[in-house]
């Protein structure tokens, strides 16, 4: 926690949190609609916060983060000295968003998804999309993530992403989709998390402001996962697959196990026997119809994928196929959200939905192609470069942000695979005011909200809001050392 | 309920039960700190070194009996052997660490309150050295740690569903006591045997050692007779430290947790047998043969470790060939 500025030797005069806010007509700020001017549903928050004593939203914020820690929230950070426990440092300023804002966030997630569980039942099927010349066939056949073993399975209702976590990013042009989730998307308990600390510590704004309710994801999760269960059962036995304590996203597992009220089992627990999953109970045997799994595709069957994993379970994959367990995620959904095919989302959705879509792409160029290879070299000080099937921010250049050594070697890689990497323009994210030792400073933020989909799609009114926070930079990713803050969703 | 939990919840007791009594042989041995003889004090720390079954750092226990100048080894040496020596896998600290590493397995399984009390134990003495509680000789580190071990028992007491989970708990504590009361009982008899003349203070701080000094007095006699001692914490029922009553709770748990499971019974009988030799063999014993008594704690402190392989046998690594779907 970050001591208070000590101005000298007599006592600082009474210091409002927005006092030094630098507001930036450059971004658009999630707060402010113009200098020391709040956008009219901020304004109930801002008149509280300004009215409390730096020490009082101090001590808030210590008093969350301390709590995480206490709670276990953590999530671990791999680096060069091994994988370190911490928390994911939490903001107490939250910010808001108008219920015809949300609306509109939630219908475009509803056509996205939509759009692409039809793409991948199309692409591990008929291949109509591929026939019609719509995507390059290369592109799909040659992705890392397409998975030949899914061709023909036969995936309960279509749905082959049930739980998608999309990173959407605010500039001044509106919404737009950074990424599509569609493997393992994690956050979800931070959000909750979030949540939590918020409501006890600004209980009576809260209240005031009517926030609309998230607590009740863990049961549309599980509703969500028992309408996928593989024949008519009234109450299927659903788990909950972990990696295990190592993984960086451990707490959140135990938290959605424990929300759900379902067993967390890792691989050596559950076995298959004459095509069926069990899992190993004190009184015997039970079989298994739903596996909600946190593991990547390559670990889950050693007989299937890759044949040295120790978290998979061996024969899964057969007991899939048979139609004896539900996978959720459906293996193979990570050539959906390759950062080529990402590319393409617009014309997915009019290809299956025939609508135009709600929520923008960024402008991505492929350097697949010759030209988008070009335009990236050229222009590689201005650009964002990303390797397509790499996420959570790790093997990025962030032009502006790069040396001249930095952006020669990236390009050095760049020249050897140029299937491997696309380039977007760096995006004028959105601000929100963040406390930092200065009081409230604007620092970039994104959103990340869940959508749940079986026999509908549902998702609750909220989202895991990330922060850079540090001044000016541009990279939310928990894994690189952001934070989370609470959003809350206004009622109509 | 899941096999690994099961297990993860057994090992969390079992884990907590013997940080707790080494806390509390240390908490015990300071109060003698305070006005023993040099002679005196290496015995009650031999007691304790047997009763643990290990050897300390840089002494061979009992090595300096007959010579006045040699003090096998000094308590601050001790103390950070059995709080914090990384390499002592049943230090205090090792101990803790390895009931939270439990813990977060099963977290799911465990309520919030029980995981924060454990996380919070684990947090305050994660970085602590001995030179850091040193400076307060009446052991306050030992006393506070064994107050957040019942804390945690005291919420799962509070707050934990009856079901297979809360008795894999109780397993764990009781199998776990079971062994360290007889591993103290025999260790008291190498040390102190009866038929020397002792002072009547170790006999005494045995008592204290298993919470059972008023008891005694009030339900026994004021005379700390070596035979009575070890009866009481053999056999007496409803002294919440003894081996009988250890074991009653054994049972009563393994009776819940094998009802859905008839195959294993191995770890139910065994625990009978050996509460029935309690009542009906050892009353007859000759309390004077002290050859005869640890033999017998000898074969409890067995039937207690393969009571623990029965119980890992047929409920956590079972083969899979035999068991019912």
């Amino acid at each position: 926690m970050p001591d208070l500025p000590q101005t000298g030797d007599e006592p600082p005069p009474e210091q409002s949190l927005f006092a030094d806010y630098r507001y930036d007509p450059r971004f658009y700020d999630e707060m402010f609609e113009a200098k020391a001017a709040p956008r009219e549903h901020c304004r109930d928050l801002w008149n509280v916060l300004d009215g409390m004593a730096p020490e009082e939203i101090a001590a808030m914020q210590e008093r969350a983060e301390r709590s995480f820690l206490q709670e276990g929230i953590t999530f671990a950070v791999y680096g060069e000295e091994g994988a370190q426990e911490r928390i994911i440092p939490i903001d107490v300023l939250p910010r808001i968003v108008d219920a015809a804002t949300w609306d509109f966030i939630e219908r475009g997630l509803r056509q996205r998804i939509k759009a692409l569980n039809l793409f991948l039942a199309d692409i591990y099927g008929r291949g109509r999309i591929l026939s019609d010349g719509v995507i390059p066939v290369e592109m799909i056949l040659g992705c890392p993530q397409y998975r030949i073993e899914m061709r023909g399975v036969s995936v309960p209702r279509g749905i082959y992403v049930a739980l998608c976590g999309t990173d959407l990013v605010r500039t001044n042009d509106g919404f737009m989709v950074l990424e599509d989730n569609l493997r393992v998307p994690s956050g979800v308990s931070y959000m909750l998390a979030n949540r939590g600390a918020m409501r006890a510590a600004l209980n009576k704004l809260f209240r005031q402001y009517r926030v609309r309710a998230i607590e009740h994801y863990g049961n549309l999760l599980r509703q969500t996962l028992s309408e996928l269960a593989p024949r008519a059962i009234a109450d299927p036995c659903i788990v909950l697959l972990t990696p295990g304590v190592h993984n960086s996203a451990y707490y959140e597992h135990m938290f959605l196990a424990r929300e759900m009220g379902v067993e967390l089992v890792q691989g050596r627990d559950l076995l298959v026997h004459d095509g069926f999953v069990y899992m190993r109970t004190i009184s015997g045997l039970r079989k298994v119809d739903v596996i909600y799994r946190r593991v990547d595709d390559d670990f889950l069957d050693p007989l299937a994928f890759r044949p040295d994993s120790q978290l998979g379970v061996p024969g899964l994959f057969y007991a899939y196929r048979l139609g004896n367990v539900v996978i959720a995620n459906a293996p193979g959904t990570g050539v959906a959200d390759d950062k080529s095919v990402y590319a393409f989302v617009p014309d997915i959705i009019r290809y299956y939905l025939s609508e135009e879509p709600l929520l923008a792409n960024v402008d991505t160029h492929l350097c697949r192609n010759p030209d988008g290879l070009e335009y990236t070299l050229d222009n590689l000080e201005n650009l964002v470069v990303k390797m397509v099937g790499e996420s959570g921010g790790y093997g990025m250049l962030v032009g502006p942000a790069s040396t001249p050594a930095e952006r020669d070697a990236y390009a050095k890689e760049m020249r050897k695979d140029p299937a491997n990497f696309i380039s977007q323009p760096v995006l004028d994210l959105s601000c929100a005011p963040c406390l930092t030792e200065k009081g409230a400073s604007p620092r970039h933020v994104d959103l990340r909200p869940f959508v749940l989909t079986g026999r509908e799609t549902r998702l609750v009114p909220g989202a895991f809001c990330r922060v850079a926070l540090v001044e000016g930079s541009l990279v939310v990713n928990s894994s690189q050392g952001g934070g989370g803050k609470d959003l809350w969703v206004l009622p109509e | 309920m899941l096999s690994r939990n099961a297990q993860g919840l057994y090992w969390i007791s079992r884990y907590l039960e013997r940080a707790g009594h080494g806390c509390r042989l240390v908490q015990i041995q300071y109060r003698a700190l305070q006005d023993r003889t040099v002679q005196e004090l290496d015995r009650t720390w031999l007691r304790l070194y047997r009763s643990l079954g290990r050897e300390p750092l840089g002494g061979r226990l009992g090595s300096n009996r007959d010579d006045d100048d040699f003090m096998f080894a000094d308590a601050y040496t001790l103390t950070d052997d059995l709080a914090f020596e990384p390499n002592n896998a049943d230090s205090i600290r090792n101990c803790i660490a390895s009931a939270r590493e439990n813990a977060r397995q099963v977290r799911n399984v465990i309520g919030n309150e029980m995981w924060t009390s454990l996380n919070l134990l684990y947090l305050d003495m994660r970085d602590l050295a001995v030179q850091d509680i040193w400076a307060d000789r009446a052991g306050g580190f030992f006393v506070n740690t064994q107050d957040s071990i019942r804390g945690f028992f005291g919420i799962a007491d509070n707050s934990m569903y009856r079901d297979n989970g809360w008795h894999f708990l109780q397993l764990g504590r009781f199998v776990e006591r079971a062994q360290h009361m007889t591993a103290l009982l025999d260790a008291q008899l190498e040390v102190f045997p009866t038929d020397r003349r002792h002072a009547e203070r170790d006999w005494r701080s045995l008592l204290q050692i298993a919470f059972a000094r008023v008891a005694y007095s009030r339900m026994k006699s004021l005379d700390f007779q070596p035979g009575a001692v070890i009866d009481f914490l053999v056999s007496d029922r409803l002294l919440s430290h003894s081996i009988r009553y250890s074991l009653e709770h054994i049972s009563d748990s393994l009776d819940v947790v094998s009802e859905r499971r008839p195959l294993a019974v191995g770890a139910r009988r065994r625990a009978g047998r050996v509460a029935a030799s309690l009542d009906y063999d050892w009353p007859n014993r000759d309390p004077g043969d002290d050859a005869a008594t640890r033999a017998t704690l000898g074969s409890i402190r067995d039937a207690c470790r393969r009571l623990n392989e029965d119980i890992e046998a047929s409920y956590f690594n079972y083969d899979i060939e035999d068991t019912p779907r």
